[in-house]
């Protein structure tokens, strides 16, 4: 009877731990709605965009109103006009985006990639991924960058000098460049690859611009420009995102809805286009910042990296070698290629006048840099510009020293104990590496 | 079954005869033959009762059909005496045992309160009654030690926060476990939109009616909760609801109330200056949003359109007349016409006086075998803002049968209906009051149409549907826009209820089993008219929310005396508990056309669902035994199997599991020393507890991609599918699959002490609880790629005192009065969060929000301070808390902030949201049949940081900044930079409150201010009705809620919470305003 007993107890035991383990166990604690992984396709739109956003988001409003084509005259953005708002906290969101929704996302894509030997793929995502290092290291210097991304293996990333960061970036560009030179592998890019729509050759072109924005800051005048004459053959080259319509819209243009009057034309900017009668490239830029803008539409199309920068660092490059036939051709394609952007008329007028052509001979480095200055509204790589070379002359707000770089963002300064102090950066003297 | 609903259906019948009654007479006496004055005799089943003169003598009135007299005297064995013919009854009560009173604990168990180690407060239904609250969390303030209740605002329908002992989880919800007749039951809330923003969240017991409620038991220590298991960490709030009794003659009672709200306070709004910019006035047409503008008083109208300063076209409407304003626009006085710019109030006609309507009846009653209660209530509320609205009718029926004396059969549905229209508030610029209150004095919201504005669209909607506001269309919206545009719509139904089988084998061996649900929709419709400031294009949200809970428990119990001496009980039991909650949510963008705002009028459609689901199972046993009924042991065991600490990939039943144990000893010791007048009765109580919790969220162990959306926080987001594209994105965050269950261990010691017969009695209780392994949602560096991560690591103490002082100063005849204090005083203390981690954010905004820190109280206020003598240095500087030297001054000749305070480039610990103790104050004085009560309310300390004062600042619209834009340059205490006192004059204008320390500055501490109050939470006045013809009893009061309150708090009333029922608590930024009610009720028995 006992043995009996004990027979059943363990059955009894049994049954209840296997009751027990369906009744809360499988799946049950698996986010129903949401998967644990996705395929490299899926990831590809959201890496885009984020990137797309964020650059014409944070980046393009900060840097833009910091070389003064726009200023901040309401609430936040007014202090953040004099420099005394732009307390860490203000760039949390550029690095958490730059940091979590794009380069954290190419890391998970580019393993998926490689797993599936998808070369191609791999090759887009580099390319991506050096725009994301460089663009992050051009405005905050040292960043993490070996010790990033990786999760619960290290919680306090150390920071990297941004040479590393740089080179690593230009390493990632000719990997890219190699890989989409090659065999595409197994997953191709297609409709979802929502800059070029897998097509190699743009992607190759794009990298190049990348690679001279990049080496142009380093000095590096002759392979800048070798690089930038091997890119963008024309504005239907450009590296960008078209945002559909105002469900989706792009970035200035949900500010200026949902932030309305915060930021505006800055009047020095209107200034110096009337230096040189510009009236019909201000016409397009100038009016109130709305949803009523002529630029800033709902269906924007958001440029990273484009035809016109390019002659620009062709003019520049050539103009400091001593060419200046080549500097000229470059300069006035890309102020042709500003008044197709903006829709603007009487370039032929505009480019009659000797103060904005003076001939080969006589351009100047001030003009073109001035001249890219304003086909660059609304590009954040004006403030690379303007700390590179100074042009267009600027004075800081209530004759205060313009900040040369961002600080960090308060996420950083408060989780990671591998972050400089709190304080420790003076973003109105320290400028970064390529900088200094 | 035959004589059950012969019963039911006699129960119309019963109230059609005129009720004959007779009066029986006495004397009460005690044990020595002595009288008791003012012992209570109650006729049963009636509301007929009275109590005995100064010579223990009584009279009362019998109601035809009721035979049964319920006598009872504090600290003495309630008796009944079934009457016989005889009108006179003398009766001798004994002493001190109504220590035997049983009180529902953890289980429903039913245990001597004698042998209880571990403290337990009840709230009876009257208590609850009373108060006059609809919501029954509301109702319970003041009404025990160791609770804390928060009113979110005062909006109808708005939710409030609970905790029993503070908090006990760093980030999981710390409000208590609800129990409805033995079911856990849901008390969630749901949030469909940003915890800052969106409208006031209901927490879900307002579903419940407060006349259905008997008692409420407040379970609050770990060794009271621990059979709950996890479920019970933050406490257990009992609730049995009222049924029919055995042998109770069918009763009706009818109660019927009408209350009116009004807004408390106001914020000190300014009315000399006009809306402007550096003293320059301003058109509304110019979008300016500040009021720094020129004196009002050197202002005029002009209707001119050539007029100089007249605004831009856009101003004007086709046929040239002015749009903002009848009068016409502002121009400088002696250049207009000659009209003087008036000055308008916008706050006070927009405000109404809210009303609540309540009726409720209740049948019950029962035979020898069956019992059945039905209530049906219904309540209408229409809140202090205009077009807020909250319904509520209930339906509960609850019954019993005992075929054979040792089976029964019971069960109760609850049905609610709940109909809530919210108004948008908070930090949204849809926000009511943030509109409101940011509205220059110069511009008429309601554009000369006073209150009639609500009905009147004029008022903020111009006939090209541009919007009508101080901004020109931008900006914020219209208050008149936001309550009429920019509704919230909820509506809930929910049933709830259960099923019990008891049988009583033999007083060893007793099965139960209770069976419970909880089934609720929540149906939610948001909408944005285009032009709407939060949703310019226009948008339309759903949200239905279903949630399912199911309860089922298995209890073996038994008791008897082992040997004389030994009293012994056990309980076995085995849980079943599952949890489901499924969201769809739809989201219209783009707006066709003004005027329709529905899902088929948007352009872009997008959709989804969110399903959250989890289940426990649990074992648990109990055992007590007591010895010569002076000591008791009680032991219990509990091992709980949760679902939210599975791994989906590898799972694995033994990581899911948890031990936790917990014993009590109870010491009568008045049993020992022996009890006389003076001293009653004594107890000490000891108990030790470990608890467990899960992850406070499901799917915690692993982490996941969605389509989440895109944006920076300057415009709005933008949502997947984006171009005809959805992209995934790996979720910020991060997963982690090796959670194991957080862990508290309390330690409590208290002493329950009685004198004077029972009249007076204290009760005090000292705790101290240790939370180690808390699972946190630690903060990261974004560099690691995830905002997040889930991780066992935090570690908190708490400690607290309640004590409890029941006294009953004057009893006799004629006059009654009970008197009881509560009071609470607790405090946790962050030990420890992750590495590498001081802080851990909770709620709020960069400027102030609430974390965790590292040695501080729990939810400290977080945010920028002024620099301080000292920051930074190694040695002085070692917290996060504010430096103890000088404030700083900016001494920069070159700085726009010169002379003003400079800035730490350290965030710091700037307030603690957690008060200092509270005490609640009680007193009902009972005067023959008038009946008066009030409850006193004082909650010492707690910071709130007052961002409305802060943001108001900026725009130039508070009291505050008239009173120092003109004041005579002085400088700020501080000192400079190499330390001697500042000599800097400065005038705290315009360019000091839009400064790094003025409003939307990087600097909070300047607005925190304390939140401690004394209220007059409830005060009212009652009578009782005779009984007359058919009636029997009843009563009609008046009572009033929240009628007066002192506060050193500049802001409307620091009873308020921008999260609602959250754990960020300690913030307010353009909150609802509280209300104060006053409620009239007539309560007739039949």
């Amino acid at each position: 009877m006992k043995f009996l007993n004990k027979i059943l107890l363990i059955c009894a035991v049994t049954l209840v731990m296997v009751g027990c383990e369906d009744y809360i166990g499988g799946d049950l604690n698996a986010d129903p709605n949401n998967p644990t992984s996705v395929p490299v396709q899926a990831q590809m739109p959201s890496i885009q965009i984020n990137l797309a956003d964020v650059y014409g988001g944070a980046f393009s409003r900060f840097n833009c109103m910091l070389v003064q084509q726009v200023e901040g005259v309401a609430r936040q953005w007014s202090s953040f006009n004099q420099y005394t708002g732009l307390t860490p906290n203000r760039f949390d969101a550029a690095w958490n985006n730059i940091y979590e929704n794009v380069l954290n996302e190419i890391r998970i894509a580019k393993d998926n990639a490689t797993a599936d030997g998808s070369n191609h793929y791999l090759g887009v995502l580099k390319i991506m991924e050096a725009f994301a290092w460089l663009t992050a290291a051009d405005v905050w210097d040292d960043i993490p960058f070996s010790e990033a991304l990786q999760g619960e293996a290290n919680f306090s990333p150390g920071y990297d000098d941004q040479r590393t960061v740089i080179n690593a970036a230009y390493a990632m560009i000719d990997e890219g460049i190699t890989l989409l030179n090659g065999p595409a592998g197994a997953v191709v890019p297609g409709g979802e690859d929502v800059f070029f729509g897998g097509n190699t050759a743009a992607w190759i072109k794009a990298g190049n611009a990348l690679k001279a924005r990049g080496l142009l800051h380093d000095g590096d005048y002759p392979k800048a420009m070798d690089l930038a004459m091997n890119s963008f053959a024309s504005a239907d080259d450009n590296w960008g995102f078209q945002y559909p319509d105002a469900n989706a819209a792009g970035q200035w243009y949900r500010f200026n809805r949902d932030r309305t009057g915060d930021l505006e034309f800055n009047p020095q900017f209107g200034a110096m286009l009337m230096e040189t009668n510009d009236t019909n490239r201000m016409k397009i830029m100038n009016p109130v910042f709305t949803t009523d803008h002529p630029y800033m539409v709902a269906d924007f199309f958001q440029e990273l990296i484009t035809y016109r920068e390019m002659q620009f660092v062709v003019a520049e490059c050539a103009m400091r070698a001593g060419d200046n036939a080549t500097a000229h051709t470059s300069y006035l394609n890309g102020i042709k290629a500003s008044f197709d952007r903006l829709g603007a008329a009487g370039y032929d007028d505009y480019v009659a006048q000797s103060s904005v052509d003076p001939g080969a001979a006589d351009l100047t480095l001030e003009m073109i840099m001035n001249q890219k200055y304003v086909a660059m509204f609304l590009q954040p790589e004006v403030f690379s510009d303007w700390r590179r070379t100074l042009f267009p002359k600027l004075t800081g707000v209530q004759n205060t020293v313009i900040p040369v770089r961002w600080d960090y963002p308060s996420t950083e300064y408060l989780f990671n104990s591998n972050a400089p102090a709190a304080g420790a950066v003076d973003i109105q003297v320290d400028r970064v590496g390529w900088n200094r | 079954m035959k004589k059950f609903s012969l019963v039911l259906s006699l129960v119309l019948f019963t109230m059609g005869f005129a009720f004959a009654q007779r009066t029986v007479v006495g004397q009460i006496t005690d044990g020595d033959g002595a009288p008791l004055i003012g012992a209570t005799i109650l006729v049963k089943g009636t509301d007929s009762g009275t109590v005995t003169d100064i010579d223990g003598k009584y009279s009362v009135n019998v109601p035809d059909g009721a035979n049964t007299l319920e006598l009872s005297y504090t600290g003495y064995e309630t008796q009944e005496i079934v009457l016989g013919v005889s009108n006179v009854v003398n009766a001798t009560l004994s002493e001190g045992v109504t220590l035997e009173t049983a009180v529902v604990t953890a289980l429903g168990v039913k245990r001597s309160e004698k042998a209880l180690g571990y403290s337990v407060q009840q709230v009876g239904g009257d208590d609850i009654g009373r108060s006059g609250a609809s919501n029954a969390v509301d109702a319970l303030v003041g009404k025990a030690a160791g609770i804390q209740v928060t009113r979110s605002s005062g909006t109808a329908g708005g939710g409030s926060r609970i905790l029993i002992r503070g908090v006990t989880s760093m980030v999981g919800d710390n409000q208590p476990l609800i129990v409805i007749d033995g079911v856990r039951t849901n008390n969630e809330t749901q949030q469909s939109q940003a915890e800052t923003a969106g409208t006031a969240v209901s927490n879900r017991l307002m579903d419940l009616n407060p006349d259905d409620i008997e008692s409420i038991n407040v379970l609050k220590g770990a060794a009271a909760t621990a059979l709950y298991g996890t479920s019970g960490a933050s406490g257990v709030i009992l609730i049995t609801t009222k049924k029919g009794n055995k042998g109770e003659k069918f009763s009706v009672d009818f109660s019927s109330s009408v209350g009116f709200d009004n807004i408390t306070n106001m914020i000190d709004l300014q009315n000399e200056y006009a809306q402007g910019w550096s003293g320059g006035y301003d058109d509304p047409s110019t979008g300016s949003s500040t009021s720094w503008g020129p004196r009002i008083s050197e202002l005029e109208y002009s209707t001119d359109p050539n007029h100089p300063n007249a605004p831009g076209a856009n101003a004007f409407f086709a046929d040239g007349t002015y749009r903002y304003d009848p009068n016409g626009f502002i121009v400088p006085k002696g250049t207009g016409n000659g009209q003087a710019a008036n000055v308008y109030d916008n706050v006070t006609p927009f405000f109404q006086t809210g009303n609540t309507f309540n009726n409720s009846v209740a049948i019950s009653g029962g035979s020898e075998t069956a019992t059945v209660r039905l209530s049906v209530s219904d309540r209408r509320e229409n809140g202090i803002v205009p077009n807020n609205e909250y319904d509520r009718q209930t339906v509960k029926l609850s019954s019993s049968l005992s075929p054979t004396k040792d089976f029964t059969i019971s069960g109760s549905v609850n049905y609610s209906k709940s109909e809530f229209v919210k108004i948008q508030q908070g930090s949204n610029t849809s926000g009511l009051l943030l509109g409101l209150l940011r509205t220059p004095a110069t511009f008429d919201n309601s554009g000369g149409l006073g209150s009639d504005a609500v009905d009147n669209p004029s008022a903020y909607i111009f006939p090209d549907f541009r919007q009508r506001n101080y901004r020109g269309g931008g900006g914020y919206d219209n208050p008149y826009w936001t309550v009429n545009l920019a509704k919230g719509f909820e509506d809930v139904d929910r049933v709830f209820g259960n099923l019990q089988l008891n049988y009583q084998i033999d007083p060893w061996l007793n099965i139960g089993i209770n069976s419970g649900y909880d089934i609720a929709s929540d149906v939610r419709k948001q909408e944005f008219e285009v032009n709407s400031r939060t949703n310019a294009a226009g948008r339309i949200l759903h949200d239905d929310f279903k949630t399912k809970v199911f309860d089922n428990y298995l209890n073996f119990t038994g008791n008897g005396n082992l040997t004389d001496d030994i009293t012994f009980n056990y309980l076995a039991n085995a849980t079943l508990f599952s949890f489901n909650s499924s969201q769809n949510f739809a989201t219209g963008d783009g707006l066709v056309f003004s005027g329709f705002r529905d899902m088929s009028n948007a352009t872009q459609v997008t959709g989804g669902n969110d399903i959250e689901r989890y289940r426990q199972v649990g074992f648990g046993a109990q055992v007590e035994a007591g010895f010569q009924n002076m000591l008791y042991l009680t032991l219990t065991a509990r091992q709980d199997y949760d679902s939210r600490l599975g791994n989906p990939t590898d799972f694995n039943l033994s990581n899911t599991g948890f031990f936790y144990p917990s014993a009590s000893l109870a010491w009568v010791f008045s049993e020992v020393l022996g009890s006389s007048d003076a001293f009653s009765f004594g107890k000490l109580r000891l108990s030790w507890a470990q608890v467990g919790a899960p992850p406070p969220d499901p799917y915690s162990t692993s982490s996941v991609f969605g389509p989440f959306s895109v944006g920076d926080g300057w415009g709005d987001n933008i949502n997947f599918p984006i171009a005809g594209r959805t992209g995934f994105d790996n979720a910020n965050l991060l997963g982690n699959p090796n959670l194991t269950p957080e862990l508290s261990t309390t330690f409590e010691i208290g002493a329950d002490l009685r004198f004077l017969r029972n009249r007076l009695g204290l009760d005090v209780t000292y705790y101290n609880r240790k939370t180690v392994d808390a699972i946190l949602n630690a903060s990261l560096p974004r560099s690691t790629g995830y905002a997040n991560v889930w991780l066992n690591s935090g570690e908190m103490t708490s400690n607290g005192i309640e004590v409890t002082l029941n006294a009953t100063p004057v009893s006799n005849k004629n006059f009654q009065w009970n008197s009881q204090v509560n009071f609470t005083k607790s405090e946790s203390i962050v030990d420890k969060l992750a590495p590498g981690i001081e802080r851990l954010f909770l709620a709020g905004f960069n400027t102030a929000g609430t974390y965790l820190v590292e040695g501080n109280q729990y939810g400290a206020i977080f945010g920028g301070a002024y620099l301080r003598e000292g920051a930074g240095v190694d040695g002085i500087d070692e917290s996060l808390n504010i430096p103890a030297g000088a404030v700083v001054i900016n001494d920069n000749p070159d700085s726009p902030e010169y002379g003003f305070q400079a800035v730490d480039p350290t965030q710091r610990a700037i307030g603690n949201p957690n008060p200092d103790f509270i005490i609640g104050w009680n007193n009902v004085l009972s005067y023959k049949r008038f009946t008066a009560n009030f409850l006193l309310d004082w909650r010492e300390g707690g910071d709130l940081w007052n961002g409305t004062a802060w943001a108001l600042s900026f725009f130039g619209t508070s009291q505050l900044t008239a009173d120092t834009r003109e004041e005579t340059a002085a400088p700020i205490e501080g000192v400079k930079s190499d330390g001697t006192p500042n000599d800097i004059p400065v005038v705290r204008d315009q360019s000091y409150w839009t400064s790094s320390v003025g409003g939307f500055g990087a600097v909070g501490e300047q607005f925190v201010q304390d939140g401690g109050w004394v209220r007059l939470r409830e005060v009212g006045l009652s009578y009782r009705l005779p009984d007359y013809g058919r009636l029997r009893g009843g009563s009609l009061g008046v009572s009033g809620r929240n009628l007066w309150f002192q506060t050193d708090y500049e802001g409307i009333d620091p009873e308020t919470s921008l999260t609602g029922t959250g754990n960020g608590q300690g913030f307010d930024y353009f909150n609802m305003p509280s209300t104060r009610s006053v409620i009239v009720t007539l309560n007739l028995n039949f």
